[in-house]
């Protein structure tokens, strides 16, 4: 046994060595979560800490909002974020495509997409660098799904998660939505949560990739640049089609609108126009699916339908690139966005203070 | 020092924790004996085990009594496929595990059946054994054995699968047969 140390400092980092030791973190150092910080979190909200808010049958796994309090604020996030962790845990399980997800070998991760004033009162950056890093809420929120899905479920790294490269950024995509300069209703809305209210959409991705974009006035122009990175063969793995789905920076987003086209509109030309010629999903070897000979020619559609194309907008008005996300699985995204449940008295008196 | 510390995977309970999962008695030969064929949907499943039925039966004298092909990867087979199993047959192939999440749910159906009294003999790919183990380990059967086969197998012709089904005959039928006492894994590849 060696003496005890009194140093607080010294202590601080023998309890973060402690949790590494016990195999609780993602590698990265986690906050040591005391029993007053459950309670501080579980103060936020009206749910019963003993309350199973997800499990994996198959593994006889399963998780409680106290659980997830402690993986909330080992992973970084202060007490008045766990509402939205809370709603983010289940906009996430609630896709389809999360099922098979956290052993899957394509690594997916979270895109936690946050709707609503509580950008603000958290500071949940939807402007320059949405995608990170530099934002503790941002960086939190995504990361103690992450660890619930670690320390909860189990599932760890070569173990039974079977991810055969990963992905970065598999626990901290989550970004609140440009609203103010989007052209187009919220994605909430979209996701039927209320106006202006706080919701939290959840999509499972397997990568984002740029498009870069600052050379025309053209909305054809630019949307026939996306449809191109959307149409990547590369991304498809067989069956009916592949997936996607954009974060418009303002200005693409800005340009579209401007031209009259709507949300709808830009999904619909981008379902057209994402495209494969059949011969070349043959000649790389995946031309399974693409019926050479009943289909006449026509060209191979790479996204399942108009309104599987999530459409959102995050960034700064600074320079005319968007994101295009890659949906894991064959489900498109649900279409729900979960409302952040307030406790019923922090929303009357305007909530708990913003984050830092 | 740190029992301040909460542990976040409370819930989890340590493989030796856990209730064992009982093995079934092993019959001394499969002749005669009714076979159930449980496959999941990745490429080349259902063929692979398809051979591997015909070869019990000509070569072992199995009767082929029932195929089925469970509707989820990561999840355990339904109940009523499970039920219908343990009704009609007396042994159990399943696989292939040749991802991430099946090889673990093809350990999982495997051990089900094993609960019910079926030996059953699970395949998978050898790129997925640390999640079968660990699905065995969670399952209370660590060291449960099962059996190999080169990665991957979703790419292979029709050729190729009966070739690869016909080489884990052997190594299935061990599993079927011995007493399942060693902590090892069978190769067949």
């Amino acid at each position: 046994m060696t003496a005890p140390v009194t140093d607080p400092v010294a202590q601080a980092k023998a309890a973060i060595e402690y949790c590494y030791e016990q195999g609780w973190t993602d590698g990265l150092p986690v906050v040591p979560a005391t029993q007053s910080d459950i309670e501080a979190c579980l103060a936020t909200t009206d749910r019963d800490p003993a309350e199973i808010i997800g499990s994996q049958p198959h593994l006889g796994r399963s998780i409680t909002v106290a659980q997830a309090a402690a993986n909330a604020i080992m992973a970084g996030c202060k007490p008045e974020y766990f509402p939205v962790v809370l709603a983010a845990w289940q906009a996430v399980t609630q896709e389809r495509a999360s099922r098979g997800a956290w052993q899957s070998t394509s690594g997916p991760a979270p895109l936690i997409i946050v709707n609503g004033p509580v950008r603000s009162r958290l500071g949940i950056n939807c402007g320059g660098g949405a995608f990170g890093p530099g934002f503790r809420a941002n960086a939190t929120i995504p990361r103690a799904i992450g660890l619930m899905v670690r320390n909860g479920f189990g599932v760890r790294p070569q173990e039974l998660e079977q991810a055969t490269q990963g992905l970065p950024g598999r626990w901290s995509i989550c970004l609140g939505e440009n609203e103010e300069l989007s052209p187009w209703e919220p994605l909430s809305v979209v996701g039927a949560a209320a106006p202006g209210a706080d919701a939290v959409s959840a999509m499972l991705i397997r990568t984002c990739e740029y498009v870069d974009n600052r050379s025309t006035d053209s909305a054809e122009a630019v949307l026939r640049d996306l449809a191109d990175t959307l149409a990547r063969l590369g991304a498809y793995v067989g069956g009916p089609h592949s997936s996607g789905g954009l974060v418009l920076g303002p200005e693409h987003a800005q340009l579209l609108g401007s031209a009259g086209y709507s949300r709808a509109d830009v999904q619909q030309w981008l379902f057209e126009h994402a495209v494969r010629d059949r011969a070349d999903m043959v000649a790389a070897g995946k031309g399974e699916h693409a019926g050479m000979e009943s289909d006449g020619g026509t060209p191979f559609p790479m996204m399942p339908s108009a309104d599987a194309i999530p459409i959102l907008v995050a960034g700064a008005a600074n320079a005319a690139m968007s994101m295009v996300f890659r949906p894991f699985g064959w489900a498109a995204w649900s279409g729900r966005s979960v409302p952040v449940a307030w406790k019923a008295a922090d929303h009357l008196t305007g909530g708990v203070p913003g984050g830092s | 020092m740190f029992e301040a510390i909460i542990d976040p995977t409370v819930g989890l309970a340590a493989s030796s924790e856990r209730d064992p999962t009982a093995l079934a008695a092993r019959p001394a030969s499969l002749s005669g004996l009714r076979l159930g064929l449980l496959a999941n949907t990745k490429r080349n499943a259902e063929d692979f085990l398809t051979q591997v039925g015909r070869e019990l039966g000509t070569q072992y004298g199995v009767q082929n009594v029932l195929a089925r092909k469970k509707p989820n990867i990561v999840e355990t087979a339904p109940e009523p496929m499970m039920a219908e199993l343990r009704a009609e047959c007396d042994i159990v192939v399943t696989g292939v595990g040749d991802c991430g999440s099946c090889s673990a749910s093809a350990v999982a159906d495997g051990l089900l059946l094993e609960q019910s009294g079926i030996p059953a003999v699970v395949i998978c790919s050898d790129a997925f054994t640390v999640s079968a183990d660990a699905m065995a380990d969670l399952r209370g059967a660590r060291g449960y054995q099962y059996v190999t086969t080169a990665h991957p197998v979703a790419n292979l012709t029709p050729e190729g699968v009966r070739a690869r089904a016909a080489q884990a005959v052997p190594a299935i039928v061990a599993l079927l047969t011995q007493p399942v006492t060693e902590p090892t894994v069978a190769t067949s590849a």
